[in-house]
């Protein structure tokens, strides 16, 4: 790894490569003593917490500040419903814009929405949060609650997970918002990846007769899968870690229940709005603290999941 | 039979679609459909997005806003001291943010390559840390800086901002220095330059676009953020320069207003999520026209 | 498939053969650009024409005027007619699908699917036809015999296409395209990518899969327009200088540009 010696005119001098190579090495020491110290830190945070509740911290639904007894099924499943309807929207959204841009979209507009796609994946979460609540909350709560507990109030299993009091707030809001956030980001790697099957195994599949849809769905699409899933696993793992989307539309209750409208608490929201509350060394700090070291194996898990999708990097 | 001399219809038979093939058509008609509607969806919600924010965010822009400082309410008061928290938080993440990633980009290009698994855990690392959850690196610098000093401060906002903005750089910086070809080393090591200087008068020289392109994403990046100055800088209604002390800044006063039953307050809380949005839209417009370029 | 008769066994005076395609004061541009000038040229059934001429003359562009593969390019168009089987093939009315079903391509570079040896026969029959997995199969080793690429992959048909080296890939793209049994094939350059071993190989499957497709070939290789070649068209920029039998380009070229052409004075 290290180039042929170059002479160095006498032994005097400082040695100025040997310096440089461990001030670069310390760069990268630094880094990976940050990733080190956050997940020791959370790790010992949320130890006090661990040991205190044991099993039940993952197998009882409460949260109850004024007992002082948590456990972390309430916030992890509305994380994980949460983020599932937001993939379960946002996935068909990003492949179908990504599809349009790239085959059937006249250049022009391909340029200009690409272009717009992109920068709005750059626009602050906080941004998709009080565009939740002005525009998602209240058509949840005049339009789609009333319809739907009108209609599908005694629909067995479709009226229990779609009806809930009119609030607009819960799982259902912010699972739209967080697709909203993630499509664009989604998209633009999808383009991407799109774009990146060569011309010439496009043209081919014309060649022999193919639509445009039998192109993208037996030539672009298994080219690209492990792109496209190296996308989709990304955005689900800003979905899961989001805070300020999600804390604006999810309504802040830790409870356990089948209604997707009913207001809930996700992972980051519940740590974003209860760690001002806990003093320093109570257990509920440290059980906060635990479920941020969950959140952290779960975005290190999809990252990973990412990578190994994608075959590596590049 | 020569096809010349067959009879037109049997001809236009071989020119017409079978049942087959209509069938594939309409599959294809309508997968175009679904494709556009999907676009247009997607185009609709974010156009929604801008509108909403200019129609309630641009009533609220006034010399005011921009210099006078948050107050209770009714009292006239501004955004001043949040964009100045802001600016003075996200200058000081940058500098710490930039020699360090920097740095380890750079290790990682020229010295990372191949069996260096050292560096491959590096690289690992750091992109374990740029898709980290935002709020857990505000917790772990509370714990890290906030915890051991007793108090909020400007400085643990900084120092989490500058976590969020090293992998950026990292990551633009290794990918830059690898688009610099071998040549270019072997013609400086060949003319006797010592390592370090090819790197640093040639590499990082002639990637010195594309690593700037980097800094400025982390810089679009991290102004935008709220979750980690939550527990870091707190947030203050006063001015203050002092990075000892907690500190305002722009994301945090919107989130504290945006939720609030003041008019005046929520309608900054719109002024101030407008001038956030287009200043990261436009340093993201700049690294456009800077990389086309 | 009907095999014709009416093909003139001799090498000359092939136009009097039935054309296949018939080119008739064609015009291409590329945007601005005015690539192709009143092109008026037949490709007989049943023959081998090739295109030959230097870099940007317009040979390939020509080729894929053929399947309208332009189409797929916005600013690209073409003016003029192409009479294949009694169509204008440059109206906006013909159904690419079918065109391209009858008239097949393949391009310089080998362009495996992502998919297996068999899927990327199977990929074009079915597209076009139902057939049964016996049919298919029998489908899949008829054309993998014909271009001589049976027995190397016989046991690998489920392998992935992209394993195989860069001339079997060749065969198997053109094993491809004649598996939905086109009457036209395009062939862009489709040596150009490979050894010397494998190019006689398809200049050999050339000869006999011009018993029963007309094929129209652009190669930047004389030789090989010499070996495979019942005619020859000459292009030089976006024009057609020349065309002529084989025989009568190499040896006896009746334009001066021709002949500078073939004897290596320019191009």
């Amino acid at each position: 790894m290290s180039m042929a010696p170059v002479p160095r005119s006498s032994k005097r001098q400082f040695d100025f490569d040997i310096f440089f190579h461990w001030l670069f090495w310390g760069g990268a020491f630094v880094v990976l003593l940050t990733l080190g110290g956050l997940i020791v830190l959370m790790a010992t945070g949320g130890w006090q917490a661990f040991t205190t509740f044991g099993l039940s911290f993952f197998d009882r639904v409460v949260w109850n500040p004024v007992k002082d007894h948590y456990s972390v099924v309430a916030p992890l499943l509305g994380t994980i419903v949460s983020a599932s309807i937001a993939l379960i929207l946002a996935v068909p959204l990003a492949f179908g814009t990504a599809f349009w841009l790239t085959n059937i979209a006249s250049a022009r507009v391909s340029a200009v929405v690409g272009t717009a796609v992109q920068l709005l994946a750059a626009v602050p979460s906080i941004i998709f949060g009080m565009w939740g609540v002005f525009t998602i909350v209240p058509f949840i709560a005049r339009v789609l609650q009333p319809f739907f507990n009108h209609h599908l109030r005694h629909v067995p299993l479709v009226g229990s997970l779609l009806t809930g009091p009119p609030v607009g707030t819960g799982l259902m809001t912010s699972g739209i918002v967080l697709a909203v956030m993630i499509a664009p980001f989604m998209t633009a790697v999808m383009c991407d990846v799109f774009g990146s099957v060569p011309a010439m195994l496009c043209e081919s599949a014309y060649g022999l007769g193919a639509t445009r849809w039998e192109v993208m769905r037996k030539i672009i699409v298994p080219w690209s899968r492990n792109g496209m899933v190296g996308a989709i696993v990304l955005g689900m793992g800003r979905a899961l870690g989001e805070t300020m989307a999600v804390t604006f539309v999810i309504g802040n209750v830790t409870v356990v229940g089948w209604s997707l409208f009913a207001p809930r608490s996700t992972v980051a929201s519940l740590i974003a709005l209860q760690f001002p509350e806990s003093p320093a060394g109570s257990i509920r700090l440290s059980s906060l603290m635990a479920l941020g070291f969950i959140l952290m194996l779960f975005s290190c898990a999809s990252l990973v999941l990412a990578r190994f999708l994608r075959g590596g990097r590049k | 039979m020569s096809k010349s001399s067959q009879a037109a219809p049997e001809r236009l038979a071989r020119w017409r679609p079978d049942r087959r093939m209509n069938r594939r058509r309409h599959m294809d008609r309508l997968a175009t459909w679904m494709s556009v509607v999907a676009g247009a969806v997607l185009v609709v919600v974010l156009l929604s997005i801008l509108w909403t924010l200019l129609s309630r965010g641009l009533v609220g822009i006034s010399w005011a806003t921009l210099t006078h400082g948050m107050g209770p309410p009714g009292s006239g008061g501004g955004l001043g001291n949040a964009i100045l928290g802001s600016i003075i938080q996200t200058s000081v993440a940058l500098l710490i943010a930039v020699p360090l990633g920097l740095s380890c980009g750079i290790y990682l290009a020229e010295y990372g390559r191949k069996t260096n698994y050292f560096a491959d855990v590096v690289r690992f690392v750091s992109d374990v840390l740029m898709s980290a959850p935002s709020i857990l690196i505000g917790l772990f610098v509370y714990q890290l800086v906030v915890v051991p000093w007793g108090h909020f401060s400007g400085w643990a906002g900084s120092v989490a901002l500058a976590v969020l903005a090293v992998p950026v750089i990292v990551r633009t910086t290794e990918d830059m220095l690898r688009l610099v070809p071998t040549a270019m080393r072997e013609a400086g090591a060949a003319l006797g330059a010592p390592r370090w200087r090819v790197i640093l008068s040639l590499c990082l020289r002639s990637a010195r676009q594309g690593v700037l392109t980097g800094i400025l994403l982390a810089l679009a990046r991290v102004g935008g953020e709220t979750a980690p100055l939550l527990f870091t800088s707190l947030g203050n209604q006063t001015w203050s320069s002092n990075l000892n002390k907690p500190m305002a800044s722009l994301p945090i006063a919107i989130y504290q207003y945006a939720g609030a039953s003041y008019d005046d307050w929520v309608q900054l809380a719109w002024t101030g999520a407008l001038l956030i949005t287009f200043g990261v839209l436009l340093i993201n417009i700049a690294v456009r026209l800077s990389a086309r370029r | 498939m009907n095999v014709g008769l009416t093909t003139s066994p001799e090498n000359g005076s092939s136009a009097d053969a039935e054309a296949a395609l018939s080119v008739r004061d064609l015009n291409f541009y590329y945007g601005n650009h005015h690539a192709l000038h009143d092109i008026m040229l037949d490709y007989p059934a049943r023959q081998v024409t090739a295109m030959i001429g230097p870099s940007g003359c317009g040979k390939s562009t020509l080729l894929r005027v053929f399947n309208r593969m332009y189409d797929l390019y916005p600013g690209q168009r073409a003016t003029g007619e192409v009479i294949f089987d009694g169509m204008n093939i440059l109206e906006r009315t013909v159904s690419l699908d079918i065109l391209r079903a009858r008239i097949g391509m393949v391009f310089q570079k080998p362009t495996p699917f992502p998919m297996s040896i068999y899927d990327n026969i199977a990929f074009g029959v079915r597209l076009h036809e139902r057939l049964s997995k016996s049919d298919m199969d029998e489908r899949v080793q008829d054309v993998l015999t014909r271009v001589a690429l049976w027995n190397e992959v016989r046991d690998r048909l489920r392998a992935p296409a992209s394993g195989l080296s860069g001339g079997q890939q060749q065969r198997l793209c053109i094993a491809r395209s004649i598996a939905t049994r086109p009457e036209v094939l395009l062939l862009d350059e489709p040596t150009s990518a490979l050894d010397p071993i494998s190019t006689a190989r398809i200049e050999e499957l050339l000869d006999e899969l011009k018993e029963e497709f007309t094929i129209a070939i652009v190669t930047h290789n004389m030789q090989q327009a010499a070996r495979c070649a019942d005619r020859v068209a000459f292009f030089y920029m976006g024009r057609l200088i020349e065309v002529d039998t084989a025989d009568r380009i190499f040896t006896n070229p009746r334009q001066k540009q021709t002949q500078d052409y073939i004897t290596g004075r320019f191009g």
